[in-house]
C-alpha cells in the first residue's frame, strides 16, 4: 500500500506542476481554455492526493498525520482543497497560477523528507491527533489561500481595470472580501487546532500549555490575524494594507511551521 | 477618570496590547527559558545575561510584565464587553424589523423589482413583515442578528481562557511520584499515598514501545482506615482519584542495592537512576545511582551507551561519595562488587519505575469554558452575518430594494444583486 502511495504521490506533483504550467500559460496567452483545463487537473490532481494519503494511512494503519512529510503533503492537499474551493465558489481560475507554485512548493518540500514509517510513541496515540491535525491543515490551507489572494489584489492594484486582470480577477472590494473570507476560515480553524491541542497536551503531558515553542508560535499567529481583524474595523483597513498584512501573517504561519521545527525544538519536533 | 477608561477599554490599546504580547511570545520563543546566569553568559555574553535576568526573560511568560500585558488585555476586553453590553441587546431587539430610515440611507439600493419576495426567498430570508413607510407599502426582514454576538461571545471567551489559565497558573498544586511495582510513595504536601501495583510497558514486535500503563491504589491517610480508590493510567489516559488527576508521564530504571559488612546483609534498598543511599551504619558514605544501561556498550569517545531496551548486558553507573567527597566512579556489571572498607555493595534485579504526575487544576474547566466561547463567538462572528433587506413600492407598483450587511460588504452586495435578478427574472416568467 504504501509503494502505491509512493507511485500516487509522484503522479501527483506532477499533475500539479504540468496544472502550474497551464495556469501560467492561461495568464501569459490570455486563453480561458488553458485555464479550465488546469482547474479540471488541479481537481484530478486533488483527488489522486486523496487517494495517495489514503493509501498512507492504511499502509501505517494510522492516519498519516504525524512527522514533517505527513503533514507537508496534507499541508499542500489542504492548500489545494481551499484554492479549489474558492475557485469554484468565486468562478477564479486566476487564484489557481497563485496558488499552485505554493501547493507545488509545499509538496516540493514534502518530497524531500523522510517517507519512512514510524511506529508512534505512547504520546502521539491519542484521537486527538486528528482533530488537531487535520484542523491545523485546514487553517494553514486558508491563511495559504488568503496569502495568494494578498499577492493577485496587490498585482491588480498596479493594473488597469480593462486590462487582462481587471478582467479575470473580480473587483478589488470583493477580492478584498474574499481574502478576509479566508484568513477568517483559518483563524477559526487554527481555535479549532489550538484548543483541541490544549485537550490533547492536557491529557498526554499534563499540561495544557507549556509554552512550548509550537504553541508559542500558534497563539503568535493567531494574535496576528486578530490584529489584522480588528485594524480592518479600527482603522478601515482594507484593501491594499489588508492585502499585505495577509502576505506577512503568512511568513508566520511558514515559520510556525517549518522554522519552528527547524530552529525552535520543543515538544512538536519528534525527532 | 473618564478618560482612563475610555483608554482602557479603546480598540486603539487592545491593538497595541495585541502587537506587544505577540512581540514578546515571539521573543521569548528565541531564549531558552528557566536557564542560569552561566549558561546564558556562555550562550550570549555577560552582558546580555545580565539584561536577560534583569528583565526576567529568563521566565518571560511568568515575568511581571508579561503578567502586567494579558492583565492590560482583560481589562480591555472586559470594559469592551461591558460598555457593548446594552448597545448590542437594543439593536439585536431593535433590528427584529430593520429600520427603513436606517437602512434607506446606509443600504445597497436596486431597482424596478416586480416580485420582491422571489429576492426574500432568495436570500434565505423568511415570512418578511409587512409595513408602511412615509405612506408606501414595505416589506423587510432581517436574519442572523444572533451574528453582532459574535465578537462578545469571543472576547469573553479569551477573558475566561485568560483568567481561568492566570488562576490555574496560581493555585495549581502539581507532584510527582515514582517507583517501582510494591513501593507505596507520599504525595508531598497531602494526605495521600499512592501505591504502584503494578507498571507495564508495552512493547511491539520492533522492540518500540506502545504504551506505558500502571496501576495505581491511592488511599487517604488523614482519616482511619482511610478511604482506597484504584485506578488504571496510561499516557494519554490520565485517572481522576480523590479530586486530583494522575498522568502516566515517564519512566526509568530502578535495582536493587545490596549492601553487605563484613559478609553479614546489611540493607537492601530499591532505588532509581538518579537517587542515592546512604549506608545505613556509615551514614556519610553515600551509593549514588547513576544510570542503567540495559544493553550496555561502550562507544570509544562517547561512553557506555544502551544498544537496546532489552535487558541483553545489563550495567550500571554508580559514584560513591564519603563526607561529600568522590571516592570514585564506575560501570558495574551485575556479577561485580565494589569494596569498600568492610563494606560490599551490588546492585542486582533492574526493573522499570513509573514516573507518575499529580495535579489539581480547580480553574481548568474554566479555562476550556473560554476555549468553547471563543470558538462559538468567532463561528458567530464569521458564519453569521447579519443581514437585513427591506423592499418599499414605488408609485409605479415596482419595488425597491434596500439590503445591508456590515460585515457582508462586497460579496453581500452580490448576492443581492443576483437575488434581485431572480425577483426580476421571477416577474417575467
Amino acid at each position: 500500500m504504501l509503494q502505491v502511495e509512493n507511485t500516487l504521490f509522484t503522479i501527483v506533483m506532477i499533475i500539479y506542476f504540468v496544472s502550474m504550467i497551464l495556469y501560467f500559460i492561461f495568464i501569459a496567452a490570455k486563453k480561458e481554455t488553458f485555464s479550465k483545463i488546469a482547474v479540471y487537473l488541479h481537481l484530478g490532481a486533488l483527488v489522486l492526493h486523496t487517494a495517495a494519503l489514503v493509501c498512507r494511512g492504511i499502509g501505517a494503519g494510522r492516519l498519516p498525520l504525524t512527522n514533517q512529510y505527513e503533514f507537508a503533503t496534507s499541508f499542500a492537499w489542504g492548500l489545494s482543497l481551499v484554492s479549489l474551493i474558492f475557485i469554484w465558489k468565486f468562478k477564479f481560475p486566476v487564484l489557481g497560477a497563485f496558488a499552485a507554485p505554493v501547493i507545488f512548493l509545499i509538496i516540493g518540500y514534502a518530497a524531500m523528507q523522510s517517507k519512512e514509517v514510524k511506529e508512534l510513541m505512547p504520546a502521539l496515540r491519542s484521537n486527538w491527533l486528528g482533530f488537531h491535525v487535520s484542523t491545523a491543515i485546514i487553517s494553514y490551507g486558508a491563511f495559504g489561500v488568503s496569502f495568494v489572494l494578498g499577492i493577485i489584489f496587490l498585482l491588480r492594484d498596479r493594473m488597469k481595470e480593462e486590462s487582462f486582470w481587471g478582467q479575470h480577477t473580480p473587483a478589488k472590494e470583493k477580492l478584498d472580501m474574499i481574502s478576509y473570507r479566508a484568513v477568517a476560515l483559518g483563524l477559526l480553524f487554527l481555535t479549532f487546532t489550538i484548543i483541541t491541542g490544549a485537550i490533547w497536551a492536557e491529557r498526554a503531558w499534563g499540561s495544557y500549555w507549556s509554552w512550548d515553542p509550537k504553541e508559542t508560535w500558534s497563539l503568535v499567529t493567531w494574535i496576528i490575524y486578530a490584529i489584522y481583524l480588528h485594524l480592518r474595523i479600527r482603522r478601515g483597513w482594507e484593501g491594499k494594507a489588508a492585502a499585505t498584512f495577509a502576505v506577512i501573517g503568512f511568513v508566520c504561519v511558514i515559520f510556525t511551521y517549518i522554522g519552528v521545527n527547524t530552529f525552535l525544538p520543543g515538544l512538536h519536533s519528534y525527532k | 477618570m473618564k478618560k482612563v477608561w475610555k483608554f482602557l477599554t479603546s480598540m486603539k490599546l487592545a491593538i497595541a496590547l495585541l502587537i506587544i504580547l505577540a512581540a514578546a511570545c515571539a521573543g521569548a520563543s528565541f531564549i531558552n527559558q528557566g536557564q542560569s546566569y552561566d549558561f546564558y553568559a556562555q550562550m550570549y555574553s555577560e552582558r546580555a545575561a545580565a539584561l536577560i535576568l534583569a528583565l526576567s526573560l529568563d521566565d518571560a511568560f511568568h515575568s511581571w510584565w508579561f503578567i502586567a500585558i494579558n492583565a492590560f488585555l482583560c481589562l480591555n476586553l472586559l470594559g469592551c464587553n461591558l460598555i457593548r453590553l446594552p448597545q448590542l441587546i437594543r439593536r439585536t431587539k431593535a433590528e427584529k424589523t430593520p429600520d427603513p430610515k436606517t437602512l434607506i440611507s446606509a443600504g445597497t439600493r436596486e431597482e424596478g423589482i416586480s416580485d420582491p419576495k422571489k429576492v426574500f426567498e432568495s436570500l434565505h430570508f423568511t415570512s418578511p413583515a409587512e409595513g408602511s413607510f412615509e405612506g408606501k407599502k414595505t416589506l423587510s426582514a432581517s436574519k442572523n442578528r444572533i451574528g453582532y454576538w459574535g465578537a462578545w461571545v469571543t472576547h469573553l471567551g479569551i477573558l475566561l481562557l485568560i483568567i481561568g489559565f492566570s488562576l490555574g497558573q496560581m493555585t495549581h498544586q502539581e507532584y510527582t511520584v515514582y517507583g517501582v511495582p510494591g513501593q507505596t510513595k507520599m504525595i508531598e504536601g497531602t494526605d495521600l499515598a499512592v501505591t504502584i501495583d503494578d507498571f507495564r510497558i508495552g512493547l511491539r514486535e520492533d522492540d518500540t514501545v506502545e504504551q506505558y500503563t500502571a496501576d495505581i491504589t491511592v488511599q487517604d491517610l488523614s482519616v482511619p482506615d482511610g478511604a482506597r480508590e484504584s485506578t488504571e493510567i496510561s499516557v494519554n489516559h490520565p485517572g481522576k482519584l480523590f479530586g486530583m488527576s494522575f498522568y502516566q508521564n515517564s519512566t526509568g530504571w530502578a535495582a536493587k542495592v545490596g549492601i553487605k559488612k563484613s559478609g553479614n546483609d546489611l540493607q537492601n534498598d530499591v532505588i532509581c537512576a538518579g537517587e542515592y543511599v546512604p549506608v545505613r551504619d556509615l551514614p556519610e558514605l553515600v551509593v549514588f545511582f547513576n544510570a542503567f544501561y540495559p544493553d550496555y556498550v561502550l562507544v570509544p569517545g562517547v561512553g557506555p551507551q544502551t544498544q537496546s531496551g532489552q535487558l541483553n548486558n545489563p550495567a550500571y553507573l554508580y559514584s560513591l561519595y564519603y563526607q561529600g567527597e568522590i571516592l570514585g566512579m564506575n560501570v558495574l556489571m551485575p556479577d561485580e562488587k565494589i569494596t569498600v572498607s568492610d563494606y560490599e555493595i551490588t546492585f542486582s534485579e533492574p526493573q522499570p519505575y513509573t514516573l507518575i504526575q499529580v495535579k489539581k487544576d480547580s480553574f481548568q474547566s474554566l479555562a476550556f469554558l473560554g476555549g468553547i466561547l471563543t470558538m462559538i463567538g468567532l463561528i458567530l462572528s464569521f458564519y453569521l452575518l447579519p443581514e437585513k433587506i427591506l423592499a418599499v413600492e414605488e408609485e409605479d407598483g415596482t419595488f425597491t430594494v434596500y439590503g445591508h450587511s456590515p460585515k457582508g460588504g462586497a460579496l453581500f452586495k452580490e448576492r443581492l444583486k443576483k437575488a434581485v435578478l431572480a425577483g426580476k427574472d421571477g416577474s417575467q416568467q
